[in-house]
């Protein structure tokens, strides 16, 4: 799924956020990235998301070398993607129905399909009666919740977390949690960037390190 | 699939209509600065329209005269008459004889009894010339007064309404300008709604990077945006169509009051059904366009952080 080789990235401040990562997750894998602040986790998922490109090495993801992917095609390569960020970045002026059939109106959906998938997606975060609320009047881990069922309404094969539970306490950290290992458990590959020990140490998945922009420790695969 | 897209087009079409109608005020104030802007030349097309309109009316009399040798006989008129009626830039003829032209004079000037102790008459003979519809315009009577004027019987061939040809000239000259104006202030809308499409991408900046975030082509982000600006321009020349028509609405009572003082029936007139299309198809034009500009200016510039 995601296959990175020699694969660099330095800022044009000359800073580099990423020296030589070789990296390979396979297909329904579930892997968290740590290490501390700076060390290149969120850089190595905006390489992932196509948001950054990588200055040297190649990069495939979902099939894709990135170094070569052309910008037109980017939201198309996107859409194979789905994103949970630390501040869920929800539209405010939207209701949380809105904001989770987005991806299905910006893909393109058939009408008739959009209530199911978005009630489906709602029903698996648990947040099936609150479709019609907007986020603000929402907790912070339902706020997180809706914006996860928004990176899964289009039944995406990759998931990616930055720092998603970065402003829960615990209890609502392993809810989040079980809802990824629940999506792990249903084939998708789960990749998120953390730096909670406790989310980690609670998973038992894949670890990969990061220091200073370097692999410092890569787990491997759990079988 | 093709349902879908209409469909779609239709959601952001009344979804642009909402956001438009949340904001009244903003939205109204562009819309009031794209109808003033739209208004000026097209009223200025309209009175020019309306000059037109009424120079066209005297044009019909655009008639000359010609002032034939005193000593001519009524055979040598009638002959002449006859060979000028032949051409084809002439409709008809008429002929004022001197006595004829001698007892108009004495009942319009007022001066009978002076004229009646001249010894003979001063009035040489005249024949009108009437041309044919289709040589009303200045071009075709200077060319006919100048074939008239080789017939050696003339002896002063004028063409009475000289001023038209310069009112015309005129005309043309303000038409040109009137383009000019157009195309300057159809700049000016274009930047309008440039930069109020600009201020409302850069409002919905986060909105922007996540759709961006979550896939969506610049077709789509851009669209909503299109929709706005064709919607603005649209609502502006309606404006300015409704702005045109009170001017006209103003003025038609003067107009009226002036024109039955020189006898006249003329009545100002609004522009035509074609001419109103043509606006307020221009102004939603120009929204787009405007619109367009501005959004694929802006959009490269905001990626996801």
């Amino acid at each position: 799924m995601i296959e990175f080789t020699h694969v660099f990235k330095r800022f044009p401040s000359g800073f580099d956020a990423l020296r030589d990562i070789n990296l390979r997750i396979e297909a329904g894998e579930m892997a968290f990235i740590t290490g501390h602040s700076g060390a290149g986790k969120s850089t190595l998922l905006r390489l992932i998301t196509a948001i950054e490109r990588p200055t040297r090495g190649e990069a495939l993801v979902n099939g894709r070398n990135l170094t070569k992917l052309q910008r037109r095609r980017i939201p198309y390569f996107r859409r194979e993607i789905g994103v949970v960020f630390q501040d869920h970045k929800l539209l405010l002026d939207r209701t949380v129905y809105d904001n989770v059939a987005l991806p299905l109106i910006v893909t393109g959906a058939d009408d008739k399909e959009i209530p199911k998938r978005v009630r489906a997606a709602l029903e698996m975060v648990g947040l099936l009666d609150k479709e019609r609320m907007y986020p603000v009047t929402l907790s912070g881990g339902e706020q997180q919740r809706v914006g996860i069922a928004r990176a899964v309404v289009n039944k995406p094969p990759l998931l990616l977390a930055d720092e998603p539970t970065g402003n829960l306490d615990s209890k609502l950290s392993d809810e989040i949690l079980d809802l990824f290992l629940d999506f792990h458990h249903h084939g998708v590959t789960v990749l998120i960037a953390t730096h909670d020990p406790h989310l980690i140490d609670r998973a038992r998945q894949r670890v990969i390190e990061l220091n200073h922009g370097e692999l410092a420790l890569d787990s491997g695969a759990v079988a | 699939m093709i349902r879908n897209y209409f469909l779609r087009h239709a959601q952001v079409f009344f979804y642009t209509l909402g956001q438009l109608s949340r904001t009244p005020v903003a939205s109204f104030l562009t819309v009031a600065v794209i109808g003033i802007t739209l208004a000026l030349p097209a009223g200025l097309y309209v009175a020019l329209e309306n000059v037109q309109r009424l120079a066209r009316g005297w044009e019909d009399n655009g008639q000359i005269s010609l002032f034939l040798k005193q000593d001519l006989s009524d055979a040598d008129i009638e002959k002449l008459s006859g060979k000028i009626r032949k051409l084809p830039a002439v409709s008809w003829v008429d002929y004022i004889s001197r006595q004829a032209a001698l007892a108009e004079f004495k009942k319009l000037s007022g001066f009978g009894d002076a004229l009646g102790s001249l010894d003979r008459n001063p009035l040489p003979p005249v024949l009108i010339v009437h041309p044919a519809g289709s040589h009303t315009r200045p071009d075709a009577l200077q060319s006919l007064l100048k074939d008239l004027r080789r017939y050696s019987e003339v002896e002063l061939a004028q063409l009475d309404l000289e001023w038209v040809r310069r009112l015309y000239a005129m005309l043309d000259l303000a038409k040109q300008g009137v383009l000019i104006l157009t195309a300057g202030l159809a700049v000016a809308v274009l930047l309008i709604i440039g930069n109020t499409i600009r201020l409302a991408v850069l409002n919905r900046r986060d909105e922007i990077e996540i759709i961006k975030l979550i896939g969506g082509t610049n077709t789509f982000i851009r669209r909503p945006f299109l929709y706005s600006g064709a919607i603005q321009g649209f609502l502006g020349a309606i404006m300015a169509w409704l702005l045109v028509g009170l001017g006209l609405l103003i003025l038609s009572g003067p107009v009226h009051r002036l024109a039955s003082l020189y006898g006249s029936l003329f009545v100002v007139e609004n522009m035509g059904f074609l001419a109103t299309l043509a606006l307020i198809g221009t102004g939603g034009l120009l929204g787009w366009l405007g619109s367009r500009l501005a959004v694929g200016r802006h959009l490269q510039a905001i990626e996801p952080r």
